[in-house]
């Protein structure tokens, strides 16, 4: 048990940034929403950590309980309105979190409109996550991830360009 | 000129945030809170029919086949509500999140779909059944109770009635809502 708990609070503290960064692309940069979903993921991997059967990589591993959990929990919160976690969006600039800048908004409200299925797909690829690694999270063919990421790319891309017009 | 290269790279360039120090702590906390908040709403339910089995003897209502039957109907109604979400909960719990997220995603489609279909068929079911039960009761409580309490136990059983229905109305519609977007 001492060694377990051991290994979770190593998994917590080397996990932690990658996890609340994936959770922020979720949510538009919603970062009071970002930690509490980062925590529901620790709470899963803690749950999770016994049965962990090293069939993949444990950050592979962690990636599929945080797409999981994110997509999940963010459906659920669509009962009191996803335009709620957006509105910040809205607020001026030194109402949002300190080092934020526009650009980076720009990115998550692109990240934002992208289909939940593809936001994963990108978010883990900004994260720069090898496409087979991608493709073993998300259960798709790693052609299907390739060809779909070159889709997001430019589908993504395009949206920011607009932003800056 | 934006590329994808600037947006990987604004991406990379976010600021990190602290870990928090006593974040494992806190998640052991927050595990004990979910155990907690599971078990109050089975326990609500185990005390009702605990208080109505102990009502049972009481009036000794094993003398009057209506009150029994009156009072089995009603337990019943509780004690299958209070199965089905042990295992419904045990089913949940069972869906592993370690999995792609394609499988997960339908794992949970399904799930959804049998907790719907579970509160569309069987959750009416038992409602009816407990009004049943209790209406049978009524002649029972007009005898022994004052009018007073009788009336009291009346109006309050329609108040009860209504929240339970408007509380089934509304986890209905969010499982919907969830299984709409697990669907999309």
């Amino acid at each position: 048990m001492k060694s377990l708990d051991h290994q979770f609070k190593h998994l917590y503290e080397a996990n932690y940034n990658k996890v609340l960064r994936l959770c922020l692309g979720y949510t538009s940069g919603d970062t009071m929403l970002s930690k509490d979903l980062t925590q529901e993921v620790f709470i899963k991997v803690w749950q999770n950590l016994e049965s962990f059967r090293q069939e993949s990589s444990i950050s592979t591993w962690i990636y599929k309980i945080a797409v999981n959990t994110c997509l999940l929990e963010l459906r659920k919160k669509k009962t009191i309105g996803i335009s709620d976690h957006l509105n910040h969006l809205e607020q001026p600039l030194e109402n949002t979190s300190a080092n934020m800048d526009i650009k980076l908004k720009q990115l998550y409200s692109c990240i934002g409109c992208l289909k939940p299925e593809n936001k994963s797909i990108i978010l883990l690829e900004l994260e720069g996550l090898p496409q087979k690694e991608i493709a073993e999270i998300t259960g798709l063919s790693h052609e299907a991830i390739r060809v779909r990421i070159h889709r997001i790319k430019n589908e993504l891309t395009k949206c920011v360009k607009n932003d800056n017009i | 000129m934006t590329t994808f290269k600037d947006l990987k790279s604004q991406w990379e360039k976010q600021p990190e945030q602290n870990t928090p120090k006593d974040g494992p702590e806190l998640i052991v906390q927050k595990m004990n809170i979910l155990k907690r908040k599971q078990g109050i709403a089975n326990f609500v339910l185990l005390t009702t029919v605990l208080v109505l089995i102990g009502f049972f003897f009481y009036i000794e209502a094993h003398n009057n086949a209506t009150v029994t039957l009156a009072l089995l109907l009603m337990i019943s109604a509780l004690l299958i509500r209070v199965i089905i979400e042990f295992f419904s909960i045990k089913k949940l719990k069972e869906i592993d999140i370690t999995e792609n997220s394609s499988v997960f995603s339908s794992n949970m489609i399904s799930y959804y779909k049998k907790r719907i279909r579970t509160h569309y068929i069987v959750t009416p079911i038992i409602i009816i059944l407990y009004c049943a039960g209790f209406i049978m009761l009524l002649p029972s409580f007009k005898d022994n109770l004052s009018s007073g309490f009788y009336i009291y136990i009346k109006s309050s059983a329609i108040v009860v009635l209504l929240l339970m229905v408007l509380f089934i109305r509304k986890q209905i519609k969010k499982e919907l809502i969830i299984l709409k977007g697990l669907s999309n």
